[in-house]
């Protein structure tokens, strides 16, 4: 598979659209506090203002400025939506090589221990967690990624071990390269659009189960968050604050997956050369 | 090493249970400090002194740990998950009397969704780079990226709120007695917001999975075949093509239940529907976690079931399958 992705990438439209939005939306969650005009917990302001210069969303029940905690949430859901895929992944990549190259009683194990965990409902798992412990952020970045790595494993497993029958990587070995060789050299580049792909897939799922967590209340309660937005201003809807209270984090939350889902899509269609005609489809 | 399929199946049913037992027997009772307090504990709930030793006989917490295991399981074997002490009842009738309304949602919304994402496939990957499949593909990925929880809101400001369409909450109206079909009407009337919303969140999903496969199958020798004899498009589009390109549809039945129900929690949630997703939304508000770790008892038992039956039934839809590996 060697395809000259950025080359191919950039031909494809939805690719492009989704890749500059998640980069407008990357760049003001790391800018957050750069951007914000006020601090997004401060609460000296008047309850409910309509949007105004100062406030450009207006202000919620008990003071804060929205626009500010819109930005302050959107870095929590960035942050916690990639560190999630970077761990997931990376133990998904060491499964899956590990699995498909030793073989054996090792891989059963670890392959049927990731079917299971397919049929639990990694919602609930992290429910209980979070009832148990009120842990705070990096914990639970550690345990929804200790819970989804399957199905980055799958993927690599399947991949690798065909890679493993490939002439050239057979030729190497037989040249007397080592099996750890191997896999620097041939294995984990072609495994790399596979890789990201999960990437993709997993900040994406993350994303969503930061926000849906947290609009459930159980989310470390220091952190902002587009959950405890959506799930405060549906409690105000009668007040008319829909547009400025409600829309924006469900706004948002809804682009930044979205622009996940377009990218995902893009990087599937360029790397499995059996869906793409001539060259990708071209929108 | 040689592994076939139903011991494949066991192990990994049996890998599933060890885990649900670690997280619901062995978790509570690792955790520093005391098990009933971790447990029972919340702001609505005080332990008396009486209900304490109750819920430790109830355990075996004064016995050996291997004791307290076979204790629990002997109540699960039975179908008692526990006790309530927020709803004061029995956790397995408060489960029982939500599953029906969580059922409802899940498997009209997979009926719906399956059909409007097949027939939306298979036209797509027809139409390959014409104009239909394109503003169906765009719009398909859009509607894939608003999550579940973002379509619940809007269309229960919208549709309940601000237009005031259909009811803002329940799966009826309270006390009123209604009978035959006034009743229907207004079950039907409280299912038309949270059913359209778990349906269009899935609706995508069904798509793209068909269109993909669809355009693997229509490379086939078999489809040119059908053409060479000169069938109707339909009857290659629907019986020839359609047909091989479901098969994975069913494959991943199980996988997406867990989705599904996923996302059924935040919809209940959101319309207020007395299925299990707003259950575990008032066991967490109310941090009753014996009824958090019935639900998950409930759920993942759900999903291994769907499994199994799919298991045992995929060879009659795909016959090619092959049973050792």
């Amino acid at each position: 598979m060697h395809i000259k992705m950025l080359h191919e990438f950039r031909r494809n439209k939805i690719g492009v659209i989704g890749l500059s939005i998640l980069l407008i939306l990357f760049l003001s969650a790391v800018l957050a506090p750069v951007i914000a005009p006020h601090d997004p917990w401060d609460y000296s302001f008047n309850y409910f203002e309509p949007p105004s210069k100062d406030h450009l969303l207006g202000t919620n029940d008990i003071g804060y400025d929205i626009f500010s905690e819109l930005l302050w949430s959107l870095r929590t859901s960035v942050v916690f939506g990639v560190s999630v895929a970077a761990i997931a992944c990376t133990i998904g990549l060491l499964v899956g090589i590990s699995a498909a190259l030793v073989g054996g009683t090792y891989d059963v194990i670890v392959m049927r221990v990731a079917d299971a965990l397919l049929a639990i409902p990694s919602i609930l798992v992290m429910i209980l967690i979070a009832a148990y412990f009120q842990p705070s952020l990096p914990v639970l970045i550690i345990t929804l990624s200790l819970i989804t790595w399957q199905t980055i494993a799958r993927g690599i497993r399947a991949q690798t071990l065909s890679l493993k029958t490939k002439l050239h990587i057979k030729a190497s070995k037989n040249m007397g390269a080592s099996t750890f060789y191997v896999m620097r050299k041939h294995i984990i580049p072609e495994l790399f659009p596979l890789f990201m792909m999960g990437f993709v897939t997993k900040t994406r799922i993350a994303v969503f189960m930061e926000a849906g967590l947290s609009f459930l209340g159980i989310f470390d309660p220091t952190t902002k968050s587009l959950g405890v937005m959506i799930s405060y201003a549906t409690h105000y809807l009668y007040l008319d604050v829909w547009l400025n209270w409600l829309l924006p984090p469900v706004f948002s939350l809804s682009i930044l997956i979205i622009s996940l889902a377009f990218i995902s899509f893009a990087v599937e269609e360029i790397f499995d050369p059996r869906l793409r005609r001539n060259n990708g489809t071209q929108i | 090493m040689k592994w076939n399929r139903k011991a494949k199946m066991v192990t990994v049913y049996l890998f599933t249970i060890i885990f649900l037992i670690f997280l619901n027997f062995l978790l509570p009772r690792l955790l520093p400090g005391d098990v009933i307090l971790a447990m029972y504990s919340g702001q609505e709930i005080l332990i008396t002194e009486e209900m304490y030793n109750e819920l430790v006989i109830l355990h075996g917490l004064d016995k050996t740990l291997y004791e307290q295991f076979s204790i629990y399981l002997t109540q699960l074997a039975h179908g008692d998950l526990g006790y309530s002490y927020v709803f004061h009842a029995s956790t397995t009738d408060l489960i029982l009397a939500a599953l029906p309304w969580t059922l409802l949602l899940v498997v009209t919304s997979f009926i719906l969704s399956a059909i409007a994402g097949i027939v939306l496939g298979v036209e797509s990957s027809w139409r390959r780079g014409g104009k239909i499949d394109k503003s169906l593909l765009v719009s398909m990925l859009f509607v894939d990226g608003v999550p579940s929880l973002a379509i619940g809101v809007i269309f229960l400001s919208v549709f309940s709120l601000k237009f005031g369409w259909f009811p803002t909450a329940g799966a009826m109206t309270p006390y009123s007695n209604a009978e035959g079909i006034a009743h229907i009407k207004d079950v039907l009337m409280h299912l038309v917001l949270p059913l359209s919303t778990l349906t269009l969140s899935q609706i995508p999903g069904d798509y793209l999975m068909i269109r993909n496969s669809m355009m693997l199958t229509i490379r086939e020798p078999f489809i040119l075949t059908a053409r060479a004899k000169g069938l109707t498009e339909r009857k290659i589009k629907y019986f020839h093509a359609a047909r091989n390109a479901i098969l994975p549809f069913f494959t991943r039945i199980g996988i997406r239940l867990t989705y599904v129900l996923t996302g059924v929690l935040f919809i209940e949630t959101i319309f207020a529907y007395p299925g299990l997703g707003l259950l575990t939304y008032e066991a967490i508000s109310n941090r009753d976690l014996p009824l958090i770790q019935g639900i998950l008892v409930v759920s993942v038992l759900l999903v291994l079931l769907v499994n199994i039956v799919i298991d045992i039934f995929y060879k009659k839809i795909d016959p090619r399958i092959e049973y050792a590996h």
